[in-house]
């Protein structure tokens, strides 16, 4: 049954890749992509993993589309034809295929209970969350205490990611150039509009819920705050990206994105004070399955910021160059 | 009852894929990836409750968010850079 549906999709997700490489049309190939990060989330909501359909949704339908259509704006619609060596290319791709197809066939079966991977860290991981941490997403659990560490250098990688994209946006648009920060983006039309300011709000509101719910449902730092982003995104695309600066001005990005990150490292020096190891939580509080839901918490806190203030950063970045006509 | 409303969801799907593939026209692609959101909004619902985990509508609940999110930033590309033709002559 699972099997059925998945294969659908990912045959529908494999002829919708296949257009995205044929089309010479730039715009064509963001609509597409938009709908490739639909069907991709629709697969994990399908094999149960439901925190990582949540990003792709959050991410990958919104916030990239986004991003994709900001940079649309700097440079011309149609690909340029560029001269490849295409018998090159078409016999690498053959081999690396023939390469990947032949390894799947030792992979095992989906879903079996005899795998590698089901037999060594995963049982420990369903075993001890309850104990350790007790709440039910086991899936937060790994992310934010069992494998910290390796949250955290994602968080120094949005951090490192933002300060790239400023540099290289980041410098002042040549003279004469179109760029209007008062543009006037949607205002002027009724439906958007009253829909869109309806809905800022409710976004907000779920993009808390997801980060502080992250702990018993889908959801968590990362999640939440490209839901926030999103919000301040459409209130940029409502009113024109000059009200939306203002309503939370370039500072306050970088100091998220900073806070962010220093949130998250500075909860391990303070466990190292503490006399514990990094980003060993137990040690925060007296009660340790306290002390580690509050490690979590603080650390989700830190993630949620970082990536908000980088999205909407990089957005920002995008936004102020000139349009490309 | 489920499987044959999520089937019926999927036949909708292959069809508003048909069109964002064929296009022609800029707004049939727009239309199109909208419509795709919708669907995918609507699969993910009727598969929690075949699967028997209603919970997970939290993230049906997220696509329909950001789905008019999308939508509304492509218009305002549409309206902001000038086209050179507005039938785009794609495949």
């Amino acid at each position: 049954m699972i099997i059925v549906f998945a294969l659908f999709l990912l045959t529908l997700l494999v002829i919708t890749a296949l257009a995205i490489v044929q089309t010479t049309n730039l715009f064509v190939a963001v609509m597409l992509t938009s709908i490739f990060s639909l069907l991709m989330a629709s697969n994990f909501f399908i094999l149960d993993a439901a925190d990582v359909a949540l990003t792709e949704a959050a991410v990958g339908a919104g916030i990239t589309t986004v991003i994709f259509l900001a940079a649309l704006m700097l440079t011309t619609e149609h690909e340029k034809p560029h001269l490849s060596r295409r018998k090159l290319n078409t016999v690498v791709i053959t081999i690396l295929a023939s390469l990947i197809i032949y390894a799947t066939f030792d992979k095992p079966r989906l879903g079996d209970p005899d795998a590698p991977v089901h037999q060594h860290l995963a049982p420990w991981y369903l075993e001890k969350t309850p104990e350790y941490m007790d709440f039910p997403n086991v899936v937060t659990a790994i992310l934010g205490s069992f494998r910290g560490y390796d949250t955290l250098g994602e968080v120094f990688v949005v951090f490192a990611a933002c300060i790239g994209v400023l540099f290289i946006l980041g410098v002042k648009p040549p003279e004469g150039s179109t760029y209007n920060p008062y543009r006037s983006g949607l205002k002027h039309h009724l439906i958007p509009q009253v829909v869109g300011r309806l809905l800022i709000p409710f976004l907000v509101l779920f993009g808390l819920y997801v980060q502080f719910h992250g702990e018993y449902s889908p959801g968590g730092g990362f999640q939440a705050g490209a839901l926030i982003a999103s919000a301040i995104i459409l209130y940029a695309l409502l009113e024109g990206e000059a009200a939306a600066l203002r309503a939370v001005p370039r500072s306050v990005l970088l100091g998220l994105v900073i806070g962010g990150a220093t949130l998250y490292g500075g909860v391990g020096v303070v466990c190292i004070l503490m006399g514990g190891n990094f980003l060993e939580y137990t040690v925060l509080l007296d009660n340790p399955v306290a002390a580690q839901q509050t490690g979590i918490i603080l650390i989700e806190a830190g993630v949620g910021m970082a990536v908000c203030g980088a999205l909407l950063s990089i957005f920002h970045a995008f936004a102020a160059r000139p349009m490309r006509v | 009852m489920y499987l044959v409303v999520s089937i019926a969801i999927l036949v909708t799907m292959i069809l508003a894929l048909v069109r964002a593939l064929r296009g022609p026209t800029v707004y049939d692609r727009v239309l199109a990836v909208n419509m795709f959101g919708t669907k995918t909004v609507l699969l993910l619902a009727v598969i929690a409750f075949l699967f028997g985990r209603p919970d997970f509508l939290d993230l049906a609940l997220a696509y329909a968010l950001i789905n008019l999110v999308g939508v509304l930033a492509v218009l305002e590309f549409i309206q902001n850079k000038p086209r050179k033709a507005e039938t785009s002559n794609i495949d």
